[in-house]
């Protein structure tokens, strides 16, 4: 039985979008049968990092009950070696999709919900898909609090900024405690990240902060930022060293670490 | 071959039957399903006395099961009104096997969430299920 992975945040700039794509390349690369959503509604940018243009239904279409959930899957299986399948579904980025997005009501953030939960049942179940990815919008939006539901596993990308750890610790006693959600941390733009001892430093203070699992430590990487977005690092340098920790991120989600 | 007189006797015996076997049996099944519709009502009154539900949601009319209104319900209807939007449609025994609580508990609080106008019944049968909103069922 496949997993719902949700990659959540408090603030922006966390690394949410990179952490997605690139654990939605590994499992891929892995050989696994994978798909990734953009949930970011408000900021949409999937499409840019994949270069996408255009889309004949977008993710939003889905939501709207306007299409069935196949015509919005894009199969992008051959931009990633081996035997896997990566299949996305992308928000869609026009200035009058954002606002339409932006204007729902209860009722219809009800529905959404529940054709976000259906997905278990039509891409897991019935595709038998081994991996649904959301790449949310960062704090308490409704399309995050609906992929949070629907998920099993909330993978929450947070990085040492004091407001940043502020916000998650309460994220994690008030929202993903409260729904019964598996929760693991990935702290993102580490700096000084070379010696051991400063590597078991921030893992038990990780540990103290939070009290949840750690998916893993992402040192700020200069490569990463030169990239401008231009690379999906686990499919165009498999040997790099944030790939590598994809690697090992991958596997414990694959071990059901996260408890 | 049977004599008139057995033919008349065995439609006679027949008649018995449905007097003394099928109707009262008919009956006992309607007192118990009052009993069981009692029952259920009694279960709701006593949750709703322990939960002290006047620091809980207020009743309100086909009131839209989302997920703020998940975040601002108590732990445990939470977790029952959760596992109704997971299972889409369900009995308070399908209930209770996912939260693994009794199925008397499961019970008392969806008919609790029915009357805050969160959750729908109906009857199908000798049996209840329990769904948030008809238009939230996808048909794909």
């Amino acid at each position: 039985m496949g997993k719902i992975i949700a990659v959540h945040s408090y603030k922006g700039g966390t690394g949410k979008t990179l952490l997605s794509v690139n654990l939605a390349a590994t499992f891929a690369k892995q050989g696994k049968k994978v798909c990734l959503f953009d949930l970011d509604f408000r900021a949409p940018s999937l499409f840019a990092i994949l270069k996408i243009a255009s889309a004949e239904n977008w993710f939003n279409d889905y939501l709207n009950n306007t299409c069935d959930i196949n015509k919005t899957l894009i199969d992008v299986s051959s931009r990633i070696p081996g035997k896997g399948k990566l299949f996305i579904g992308l928000a869609n980025p026009t200035t009058e999709a954002i606002r339409d997005m932006s204007a729902k009501d209860r009722k219809w953030e009800m529905r959404a919900l529940g054709r976000l939960l259906h997905l278990r049942n039509a891409l897991l179940n019935e595709q038998k898909f081994d991996y649904i990815i959301f790449d949310t919008s960062p704090g308490l939006q409704y399309s995050s609090i609906n992929a949070i539901v629907a998920a099993d596993l909330v993978a929450v990308a947070t990085t040492g900024d004091r407001s940043d750890v502020d916000g998650t610790s309460r994220m994690l006693k008030e929202l993903y405690n409260l729904f019964e959600k598996k929760t693991g941390i990935v702290l993102n733009k580490v700096l000084d990240y070379n010696s051991e001892s400063r590597r078991k430093e921030l893992y038990d203070r990780v540990k103290n902060i939070y009290q949840v699992p750690l998916l893993g430590i992402v040192p700020c990487f200069c490569d990463i930022l030169r990239a401008e977005g231009n690379f999906i690092f686990a499919q165009d340098k498999p040997d790099h060293p944030f790939s590598t920790l994809l690697n090992e991120m991958a596997k414990k989600i694959d071990a059901n670490e996260v408890k | 071959m049977c004599s008139t007189t057995e033919q008349q006797h065995q439609v006679e015996i027949v008649s018995k039957e449905q007097v003394l076997g099928r109707k009262p049996v008919a009956i006992l099944e309607k007192i118990k399903d009052n009993l069981e519709r009692l029952n259920e009502k009694m279960e709701v009154i006593i949750e709703l006395q322990k939960h002290d539900h006047k620091d809980g949601p207020q009743p309100l009319q086909d009131a839209p099961l989302d997920v703020m209104t998940l975040l601002s319900m108590p732990d445990h209807l939470r977790k029952t009104a959760m596992t109704v939007c997971r299972s889409g449609r369900a009995t308070a025994d399908e209930i209770s096997l996912q939260t693994t609580r009794a199925r008397a508990v499961e019970s008392a609080y969806l008919n609790q969430l029915v009357l805050m106008g969160y959750l729908k019944k109906e009857r199908k049968g000798r049996k209840a299920y329990f769904y948030a909103e008809r238009e939230s069922e996808v048909e794909t």
